[in-house]
């Protein structure tokens, strides 16, 4: 009877897991209805299924005591699940449908977004100028306009050391800073 | 069912002395599980990062120039040019014996990091030539004052190894005596997913930038995480499974906190990432030109090192090879070592392959 459980159980689980990759190939263009080659899902869930079901009749089958290597062979079948799900959302993500699909996602968020972004930034502005305070826009400026100011202190530095090198390397009219 | 299990129960061998003593080693660890659980939970400790000694050159507008205390042995000081954006440098010397800057400062390498900073919005009008042209030239030539060598080595993980590539081929007269490229995407036609996702067809960077000014860390730390959508399940499954162990707990801590800062990409600077490397792949074919020169690998005609990784899905072992087949030079290697983008840089792993790869590689050639 045990092993009659064990193994409807895991028919079951294999069962969705198969449905669940089919379904995700199909819309992900991917499915036996689309032009491309289909994968095999069988691939993607030998080896830790064998693993698993190995697993799952010892220990319902020998009758021994739950060991530590009971936790070890589990974690190992996690990983594998994991690894498994992995290489099919790889699979998945990679296909051409799949990016057009992201594109189009964040095209709507953008197109929601920048209207949304504007308005708040137009009623934040206001509210600091009614505050007497600066916008956001204008305290970025300033920082623009520090940095720009650094990078030309940077480059004078860089054309007088230049000028202090060619000197000190035996004369020679210094650079124009 | 019922009387069958206790038919099964009452079956059960006697346990052996070597299984109770397991399963009391189980029980011990089960314990530390939850001792260390509800540390993490109720007591969170800020971890240490960046434990190797540094003393700062220069800083110009966010970015820094790092240099590492080491007996400076080796006779060529390395300069490591990291990626600009997506993670703070810190990963390189994440914890004391975790740390490839450590790694290289012990083997007396004199070492200096460039650290772009975080970039603001004041900072979205920087594009890749300002950090080509403007900052890492500035950065390096400190380091070569600063150093007292009359020649450095470059090695560019990650992003930076198109930057400092494209940096090494436009100012000839940077000393440059060797060259490292790890991790580094140089053809973008092999770069995997990201490449896909950023294809011109399907993704419109202008409206992008246009519309955003910038590119926040939320929306970057969304783009890696989708890389691998498994990895957060991964990580916690490996937690759990290590949580007795308190090294493993210090080093999750560590890590965990540099894998959730990401930074974000300055507006310009990611247009013309994306456009000029995963849009148009104009770095392999020559076609970049930055302040008035262009940009040409075959000028790389010092040693050259590749380092892939196995596992890499940001910068796959396909994109970073053909920087072999383009260089000037007869002594070049290309090394696929295991791991992924950032394993193969820190973590064990990387202290066993990569690490002494890298420096004894470059240690027979400064």
């Amino acid at each position: 009877m045990a092993d009659n459980t064990s193994q409807q159980l895991l028919d079951m689980w294999k069962r969705q897991v198969e449905e669940g990759t089919q379904a995700w190939l199909r819309m992900m263009g991917q499915g036996p209805a689309a032009a491309a080659p289909a994968m095999d899902p069988q691939a993607f869930w030998r080896p830790f299924m064998d693993q698993g079901m190995a697993a799952w009749s010892k220990v319902m089958t020998q009758g021994s005591a739950p060991s530590p290597d009971l936790m070890a062979q589990w974690k190992q079948f996690l990983d594998q699940w994991i690894a498994a799900w992995s290489r099919v959302l790889e699979q998945a993500m990679g296909t051409d449908t799949f990016a057009q699909l992201m594109g189009k996602q964040l095209e709507g968020f953008l197109n929601v977004s920048a209207p949304a972004k504007k308005a708040a930034e137009q009623q934040i502005d206001a509210s600091l100028a009614g505050l007497g305070l600066p916008s956001r826009a204008q305290v970025v400026a300033l920082a623009r306009h520090l940095a720009q100011v650094e990078e030309k202190i940077d480059g004078l530095e860089d054309k007088l050391d230049r000028a202090v090198r060619r000197l000190n390397d035996g004369g020679g009219r210094p650079e124009r800073a | 069912m019922k009387d069958e299990l206790f038919t099964m129960m009452g079956e059960m061998p006697a346990m052996s002395p070597e299984l109770l003593a397991r399963m009391r080693e189980d029980a011990n660890r089960n314990f530390l599980r939850m001792k260390h659980w509800s540390e993490m939970v109720m007591n969170p400790k800020e971890p240490a990062v960046g434990p190797t000694p540094r003393q700062l050159i220069y800083r110009t507008n966010k970015s820094r120039l790092w240099r590492y205390e080491s007996r400076r042995t080796v006779r060529t000081p390395l300069l490591f040019v990291p990626n600009l954006g997506i993670s703070r440098p810190y990963i390189f010397d994440l914890m004391p014996k975790g740390s490839f800057i450590e790694h290289m400062t012990a083997q007396g390498f004199d070492f200096f990091l460039v650290d772009w900073g975080v970039f603001g919005e004041e900072d979205n009008g920087l594009t890749v030539e300002d950090a080509v042209t403007k900052i890492l030239p500035r950065l390096a030539r400190k380091a070569v004052e600063a150093s007292g060598a009359s020649e450095m080595s470059v090695l560019g993980y990650c992003m930076g190894a198109p930057l400092s590539a494209c940096f090494v081929t436009t100012h000839p007269e940077f000393p440059l005596k060797n060259y490292v490229d790890m991790a580094g995407p140089i053809d973008f036609a092999h770069v995997g997913l990201f490449g896909k996702w950023l294809d011109a067809k399907v993704f419109d960077v202008d409206k992008y930038v246009d519309t955003l000014g910038s590119i926040p860390a939320e929306m970057v730390k969304m783009g890696f995480k989708l890389l691998k959508p498994t990895m957060d399940l991964n990580t916690n499954l490996n937690l759990w499974w290590n949580l007795w162990n308190p090294e493993y707990v210090n080093g999750f801590n560590a890590l965990n906190k540099w894998a959730n800062e990401y930074l974000p990409f300055p507006g310009e600077f990611f247009r013309h990432w994306v456009k000029d490397f995963y849009q148009q792949n104009r770095l392999i074919k020559g076609e970049l030109t930055m302040a008035g020169r262009r940009v040409d690998l075959r000028e790389i005609r010092c040693p050259v090192l590749a380092v892939g990784a196995k596992e890499d899905n940001i910068a796959p072992p396909a994109c970073v090879k053909p920087l072999i087949d383009v260089v000037s030079t007869r002594d070049k290697e290309y090394v696929e070592l295991p791991g992924g983008h950032i394993s193969l840089i820190a973590g064990r792993g990387a202290s066993v392959h990569c690490w002494p790869k890298v420096a004894s590689w470059l240690a027979a050639r400064s």
